[in-house]
């Protein structure tokens, strides 16, 4: 195996590092949340550092290292698939220190007040500027990598198309809208068009490349099923967005058109779990390092039981009506976020950081110990917040039961929480603390046949 | 399956999904003035939205569904606890929730912020959305029939709505200002004096912390008979 082809990609290294440093903040604020909910806290103290604080952090950091994964990835994968060297690897660090520099400020900006008070999307204007510069910034290196490179593939394009799209989608969130139905209607281009869009279109992109460059199936298979992928994922998607719609005030034929279409969101996933069940059959290379096989089929997996199946459990109205605004959206979201993208981030880095050290095969037992832990940790916790929810909904919107005792009654399921968090918390570091320190292993590694990656179409 | 007719079902499906979800944003946009009474939407209202924003309730509070799960939802709230409830509680969320098992953060809220804030909550309350949340909808009945017939209205209802802010009955309400069978058995004012309490705390009792409730007169009585029929009766010994 090879370890990296061109010398700019190197640049990732610091997106990985940044992003999963980010990662172990956001499961420490999570852990803060869950004892918020489990125990009493003292009025002093929720003066100081309220839940809203805490949330924002957790929220925040999880969009900052998502968004850098997806970056690091970009300009990992950008130069074999172009076959020349990113355009500039000082935009690239640029763009980097930009990013973290607004996402460093933002946090400690949050602690002290400074923000725009609108879920998911509180970072306040001037750094809401910023980020939109290292976009621009972004979008603008991968576009040139691409004009200049000499051979043109269908992934390349997919890719700029979906990061171009995430960008895009952003800018609907920085206004102020007057009308609060109006501000959460463009909100959801934001979150729901990023998570069930655009972000989908990234995670396909990338793992058709990491499929066809680990399995060495062809290129043309690959794409293939690429076209078809994105193809469902923005046909289902983009009307899907109408099941945030059900309760804001808007028009009844978004109860019909938002619960038919979201329902029908799993099927991509269930493409991309058959897709990538097929390529790994039908390999062509000996499995070198099998931890990073198992997050690409965990990923697979995980995708479509956390964002499918928990989704598709509430998306229709008449559940939508009980369920919406409860425990059971915390359960799915973090099944979903955690299947999905968090899964994919991880991917990427078992792909890219073993061959950014020049390791060809790497000591995977530390690894596969995070692994476990972090997938069975976290499918607990969806379990844990579903019971919550499950109790919240039945209690508060069916036997009509105030609201203080349908959270006091959750208090026990939050400590159970917090337990299982804590263990969660304990693979993540497990998994961070292997990928900083990646050693090549004693044994040899098989070899393996490489496919060119651009070249062979 | 051709390369050809991969990269068909990818444009087909994505146009025509942007095709049909942008026509439904128009639409959207023609029909909001109806859903949402944006001829009631003033600057006053708009003021009340940028302290909702400044303040970050939506972390914690749900509106519309949406934000943070740990406190209750904000939606209908104006029919579940009334202005002056709210006035209270983001004023003095330290009095409000002492004994409660999850506390709010004192803010530091102006009074000319709690009324934007009020005004705000209020023009929400009266969003067509299909009467969601669904454990709200209790109130907003009770609420609307309050408003148009005081006079015949179930008392216990009429009583734990505006009194169970800050007091409990039978268990129930909020254990600010104490039980009120317990405040019924200890006063010793007759009916007109309490109506005037209730109307304006100060006048009969200085210095005592119930802010004045925002009720008729009618409305006043109402509640005064109801607390004074609490009185236990001394039994009579045989």
């Amino acid at each position: 195996m090879k370890t990296i082809e061109f010398e700019s990609q190197r640049v990732s290294l610091w997106y990985f590092r940044l992003a999963l440093v980010l990662f172990i903040l956001q499961v420490i604020m999570g852990l803060w949340l869950s004892i918020n909910y489990a125990f009493t806290l003292p009025q002093e103290l929720v003066n100081v550092f309220p839940f809203s604080t805490a949330r924002e952090i957790h929220t925040n950091t999880l969009v900052a290292w998502m968004l850098l994964g997806f970056m690091g990835g970009t300009y990992y994968i950008l130069p074999p698939e172009c076959d020349r060297e990113l355009y500039s690897t000082k935009i690239a660090y640029l763009q980097l220190i930009i990013f973290v520099a607004a996402a460093v400020t933002a946090v400690i900006g949050f602690l002290f007040g400074w923000t725009r008070g609108k879920p998911l999307l509180e970072i306040p204007f001037p750094l809401n500027a910023l980020i939109v510069v290292a976009a621009l910034l972004f979008i603008a290196n991968v576009a040139m990598t691409i004009i200049k490179a000499k051979v043109k593939t269908a992934l390349q394009w997919m890719l700029l198309g979906g990061v171009t799209f995430l960008a895009l989608m952003y800018l609907f969130g920085m206004p102020f809208y007057r009308n609060l139905n109006t501000d959460y209607y463009y909100w959801w281009w934001v979150i729901h068009l990023w998570v069930e869009g655009a972000w989908e279109i990234v995670t396909a992109s990338i793992m058709a490349y990491i499929i066809m460059r680990v399995t060495g199936v062809e290129r043309k298979v690959v794409e293939k099923w690429l076209y078809v992928e994105t193809g469902l994922f923005l046909f289902t998607g983009i009307v899907g967005t109408g099941h945030h719609y059900y309760w804001i005030g808007a028009p009844d034929y978004w109860l019909w058109w938002g619960g038919i279409f979201s329902a029908l969101e799993p099927l991509p996933i269930v493409l991309m779990v058959v897709d990538t069940w097929m390529h790994v059959r039908e390999r062509k290379n000996p499995i070198v390092n099998p931890l990073t096989w198992y997050y690409i089929v965990g990923l697979a997996i995980y995708h479509l039981v956390g964002a499918g199946l928990w989704g598709f459990m509430h998306t229709l109205p008449p559940i939508n009506r009980y369920t919406h605004g409860s425990q059971i959206t915390v359960s799915h979201g973090h099944l979903a976020f955690f299947g999905a993208y968090a899964l994919l981030n991880l991917t990427i880095f078992y792909f890219a950081m073993p061959r950014l050290k020049g390791i060809t095969k790497y000591h995977d037992t530390a690894g596969r110990w995070g692994f476990w832990i972090t997938t069975i940790a976290m499918f607990m916790l969806g379990l844990v917040f579903g019971i919550a929810g499950i109790l919240q909904t039945y209690l508060e919107r069916f036997l009509d039961i105030g609201y203080s005792t349908a959270q006091q009654t959750m208090m026990f399921w939050f400590r159970v929480a917090f337990g299982v968090g804590l263990v969660f918390l304990g693979g993540v570091l497990t998994t961070i603390w292997h990928l900083f320190t990646l050693k090549p292993s004693d044994k040899l590694a098989p070899e393996e046949v490489v496919v060119p990656p651009a070249a062979n179409i | 399956m051709t390369g050809k007719a991969a990269r068909l079902i990818f444009w087909l499906g994505t146009l025509v999904s942007a095709a049909i979800f942008l026509w439904m944003t128009y639409d959207f946009h023609l029909q909001t003035p109806k859903y949402t009474h944006t001829d009631k939407l003033t600057e006053e209202v708009v003021a009340g939205k940028k302290v909702w924003h400044k303040y970050n309730c939506n972390d914690c509070h749900t509106i519309l569904g949406f934000g943070g799960y740990y406190a209750p939802d904000m939606t209908k709230a104006i029919y579940r606890l009334g202005d002056n409830n709210i006035a209270s509680i983001v004023q003095h969320p330290e009095v409000m929730y002492k004994n409660s098992f999850r506390k709010m953060p004192q803010l530091g809220i102006t009074e000319p912020e709690t009324r934007q804030l009020i005004a705000f909550l209020r023009w929400t309350s009266e969003i067509e959305n299909r009467k969601w949340p669904p454990q709200d909808e209790k109130f907003v009945e009770a609420y609307k029939l309050r408003e148009s017939q005081p006079q015949k209205l179930d008392k216990v209802h009429l009583v734990l709505q505006a009194c169970g802010g800050c007091h409990t009955f039978e268990h129930q309400g909020r254990n600010v200002g104490g039980d009120l069978t317990a405040i019924a058995n200890r006063i010793t004012y007759d009916r007109q004096t309490l109506i005037n309490y209730i109307i304006n705390p100060q006048s009969v009792r200085p210095g005592v912390t119930m802010p004045p409730q925002d009720v008729s007169l009618q409305t006043a009585g109402v509640i005064a008979d109801f607390v004074l029929s609490l009185r236990s009766t001394k039994e009579v010994k045989q």
